[in-house]
């Protein structure tokens, strides 16, 4: 009994003669400087304190003996110390290390513009391509208003720093996508073919891009298609140029959508007259399906596809003799695939792997004359990061491109011949990001490519800097090497021509801060190895040749801003174009048709609460672009007169799934001119016959009721449009 | 000897349990306390500290990470800048993971999912409503599905189903419905955990006035 109470009576003692510690210190940076609100605490015990506005803390423990001392702070490696606790003071100081937050550190931003559901620090959300006016809800449309592209509005496509628009590629969750645009009448635009509410990021570029994307002379459009959906939902809209349905089913792992979508524009043109002679107005059958499927924690395997089927019939006029004309017959087929799968393997190791397939059929009559031109596109690649430290990062990867492309023509006489090419390309490339502080980052590459068609190797180089210059700002400055194989109607001629390069060379400054964006971006591109041929006989391979250049130079400036006015978002894009080529059929160097050298542009939004409507406004200005007059001396001699446009849209949300939306382009009627083409005749005068190229009729008219259908009711279609 | 030697064994187990979850639990009142005070970016990071030491003593309590993912999101809202926020709203969520790994039966983990996502749609409405709206939604109907009795989901789904009504014009009355019941839940539900949250009254009481407006 007696040593019982001893021992109680001893551990009574102990916790009642616990020897009280000290310990008290400073905790700074590297710099020196004192780092506030740090937490100092001995491991498994309540005791320790936070540092104070010096650095400094202090704080007694009742622990006893070798125990570890911890320190944490936001933004700082967690530093661990052995102590022996003795109820002698210990004073220490500790020095905590930078760890490099990717989301504040300085970022890679020459040459482009980011657009993500997420993302801190990007220019445009994938909902402000929708509801910029005049974008007409197509991609290309919406980032027509940033700086860097040139309106050529007789074809819709992007044409990016002085770059035709085939020097624009369009990727999707990082796989190439062949024939982006949906066929259209000669000389009025063509819409992208896939919608923007498919994709959660958008990453437009306007060079100096990663060495992952190759195959790109000019500009590479990354598309990140969203991931798994979040709850059932059903959408119709009806549209005054047709309607679409679509559904999501979502399981606890997986989604899965679809959409069916017909669009007729008979309708709307038997309504506005159209300067347009329509045997059969365009129409097309679309259906796309998503499908996700969570794999584990990180794994996700996406499985994508577009079916598109389209047709129109026109009569184009002759420009010598208008009651002669020629009926041109366009049906497209379409199929695009594309099955993805990203994952994180531990925590230094990612990846990315995926296969595209492409194939698109072109069934075009020319009055009897009938040209099917064909093309199959398979593209694999698997690309691999490892975050060897939070200062390294590596981003490798290989990818094959496979392509074949055939025309078969027959003439009005009835004899055939084919003109074809397959061309395999292998690619690996290997791109580093080292951080040499949070405010200084290098980004070097390289990219090895193997031509199969003409057995070319090639090695293009990429390099790139940020440096932070402040909270909200940076400079950044790049270079790379680019190449691209040469458009298909070229290349089906003479198999061996070599790929187009060029190099670019971009600075960059911008401020961004959460509401309000900066960037100014001066640019020169240097083309080289551009081909060329002989006009007199353009069937003659050996017309062909490698020997063209160019160069392009320029500034870009963009502000954003939607701050200052409540509820109201509007940007401002300029950017000036200094350009020439001597290439394809030019007798030398020239200003090409699609280059201009001022594009303007203002997008304005405002959400009015009142009327539960956000209006949009879009006013774009392109100078004057050239045009080849053979009725006055000089190539391309001819300049149009400036172009602008007026947009407006009006979206109204009458009810939590019920939106009414409608946009008019070119309010004001300005006559717009693309340019002039030429009779092959000298008439009575002597000259030479013209007819504009203009939009067929001068405005476009858009109405549309989008009804969403869900379970929750508080969901809704809101934010899509 | 024997008689006395097994009761005083058992006392002492049940005494030193019973001192060691006092600790915890008056701990834990001290700082919850200072959450709810909290004003300044200091008394918060104090506080954050505070209980990221709790945490990482007791590796089996939530308690320390609901009120850690609660602080966050009170800073959230404090800050001004769109990244600050989105900042805080990343620790929060990070803090309210582990809670949820130690403990996923709880109610008011769900509701603080719920909250999370809630404001992360007052950050950016027109491009957040669409994901986290709908997110929000989810959690905060799964939280009251798991407690009935949980005055700040009812709340919280009131909140949000209020909001949006207001916006289209639509009837209030249901989820001024909600919000009544959360009302009379905050004055007869008590849990039988001390460190239960007690959060939301006020903000309650805030939503009836303008119910009743």
């Amino acid at each position: 009994m007696k040593t019982f109470t001893n021992t109680i009576l001893l551990l009574v003692l102990c916790t009642q003669a616990f020897s009280q510690t000290k310990i008290s210190g400073i905790v700074k940076d590297k710099k020196g400087e004192a780092i506030v609100g740090a937490n100092i605490y001995i491991k498994d015990s309540y005791d320790g304190s936070s540092t104070d506005i010096h650095g400094t803390f202090s704080f007694v423990s009742s622990e006893e003996g070798p125990h570890v001392l911890v320190i944490t702070s936001i933004g700082f490696k967690t530093m661990e110390q052995e102590v022996v606790l003795n109820g002698k003071a210990i004073q220490l100081s500790f020095e905590l290390i930078e760890t490099i937050n990717k989301l504040d550190a300085v970022v890679i931003s020459a040459g482009s513009f980011n657009a993500g559901d997420e993302g801190k620090k990007e220019v445009l959300k994938p909902l402000d391509i929708v509801t910029t006016a005049g974008s007409s809800a197509d991609i290309a449309g919406a980032l027509n208003t940033l700086p860097g592209t040139q309106t050529v509005g007789e074809t819709g496509r992007l044409f990016v720093r002085g770059g035709s628009g085939f020097e624009t590629k369009t990727f999707i969750d990082g796989m190439q996508v062949l024939n982006t645009y949906s066929p259209s009448v000669p000389n009025t635009p063509s819409r992208g073919r896939f919608s923007p509410f498919m994709f959660s990021g958008t990453s437009f570029s306007t060079g100096g891009y990663s060495a992952e994307y190759g195959q790109a002379l000019s500009s590479a459009l990354i598309l990140n298609t969203k991931d798994k959906a979040m709850m059932d939902r059903a959408d119709i809209s009806l549209m005054s140029v047709g309607t679409d349905v679509s559904a999501t089913k979502v399981w606890e792992k997986s989604s899965f959508s679809g959409k069916v979508q017909y669009t007729n524009i008979a309708p709307y043109f038997g309504i506005i007259k159209q300067k347009l002679d329509l045997v059969k107005a365009p129409s097309s059958l679309d259906g796309n399906f998503a499908i996700r499927r969570q794999i584990n924690e990180n794994g996700m395997l996406k499985f994508y596809g577009n079916f598109n089927h389209s047709n129109l019939v026109v009569n184009i006029s002759d420009i010598d003799e208008p009651s002669i004309k020629d009926r041109v017959g366009i049906i497209n087929d379409y199929q695009y695939l594309n099955i993805f799968y990203k994952d994180v393997l531990n925590e230094r190791w990612s990846i990315k792997t995926g296969i595209s397939y492409t194939n698109s059929k072109d069934d075009i009559d020319f009055n009897v004359e009938n040209s099917l031109e064909h093309q199959k596109g398979i593209h694999t690649k698997i690309v691999l990061s490892n975050d060897v430290s939070d200062k390294l990062a590596l981003n490798f990867g290989s990818e094959v491109f496979y392509r074949d492309y055939t025309l078969d023509l027959e003439s009005a006489e009835g004899e055939t011949y084919t003109q074809s090419f397959s061309e395999p390309i292998l690619a690996s490339f290997l791109e580093t990001d080292i951080y040499t502080s949070k405010n200084f980052v290098t980004r070097a590459g390289a990219r090895l490519e193997h031509i199969g068609l003409n057995g070319v190797w090639s090695i293009s180089p990429r390099l790139s800097f940020g440096y932070k210059t402040g909270e909200n700002s940076q400079v950044s400055l790049a270079y790379g090497k680019f190449q691209q194989q040469t458009e298909n109607s070229l290349l089906r001629v003479n198999n061996d021509l070599r790929p187009e390069k060029s190099d670019h060379y971009i600075l960059n400054y911008q401020v961004i801060n959460t509401k309000r964006t900066f960037r100014i971006e001066a640019y020169y591109k240097d083309y080289k190895d551009l081909v060329k041929y002989d006009d007199s006989n353009i069937s003659d391979p050996t017309g062909y040749d490698n020997t063209g250049v160019g160069h392009a130079r320029g500034i870009d400036i963009f502000w954003r801003d939607n701050q200052t006015l409540k509820n109201v978002d509007y940007w401002i894009s300029y950017s000036f174009l200094d350009t020439k080529r001597d290439y394809r059929n030019f007798p030398y160097s020239a200003v090409p048709r699609f280059a201009s050298s001022h594009n303007f542009s203002v997008v304005y939004k405002h959400f009015i609460e009142d009327i539960k409507s956000q209006i949009g406004a879009t006013y774009s200005f392109t100078s004057a672009r050239p045009f080849h007059d053979p009725n006055q001396s000089g190539f391309n001699a001819g300049r149009t007169k400036n172009y602008h446009d007026l947009s407006m849209n009006v979206s109204y949300l009458f009810r939590s799934n019920v939106i009414f939306h409608a946009f008019i382009t070119n309010v004001l009627g300005t006559r717009q001119i693309f340019g002039y083409e030429y009779g092959n005749q000298l008439n009575t005068h002597g000259q030479y016959n013209r007819r504009a190229i203009a939009p067929p009729a001068s405005r476009f008219i858009f109405l549309g009721v989008f009804i969403t259908l869900a379970k929750d009711k508080t969901f809704n279609g809101l934010p899509n449009l | 000897m024997k008689k006395l030697f097994l009761p005083t064994i058992i006392a002492l187990i049940v005494f030193s349990s019973f001192s060691f979850n006092d600790k915890y639990e008056k701990a834990m009142l001290k700082n919850i306390e200072l959450v709810y005070k909290a004003q300044t970016q200091e008394d918060f990071k104090t506080v954050l500290n505070n209980l990221e030491r709790i945490a990482n003593a007791e590796k089996d309590k939530w308690e320390p990470h609901y009120y850690a993912s609660f602080a966050y999101v009170m800073l959230s809202t404090r800050a001004e800048e769109i990244s600050k926020k989105d900042e805080y709203l990343d620790l929060a969520q990070k803090q309210l993971d582990k809670g949820i790994a130690l403990n996923e039966a709880e109610s008011e983990l769900v509701a603080m999912q719920g909250f999370i996502h809630m404001i992360r749609v007052s950050v950016d409405p027109a491009t957040r409503g669409q994901q986290y709206s709908g997110m929000a939604m989810q959690s905060l109907n799964k939280a009251v599905q798991m407690n009935p009795e949980n005055p700040r989901a009812l709340l919280m789904l009131g909140q949000m189903s209020h909001g949006m009504a207001q916006f289209f014009g639509s009837d209030t009355s249901e989820a001024c419905g909600l919000i009544d019941k959360s009302l009379e839940k905050f004055e007869t539900y008590k849990s039988d955990n001390p460190l239960a949250p007690q959060w939301g009254k006020g903000q309650a009481q805030g939503m009836k006035q303008q119910c009743s407006k």
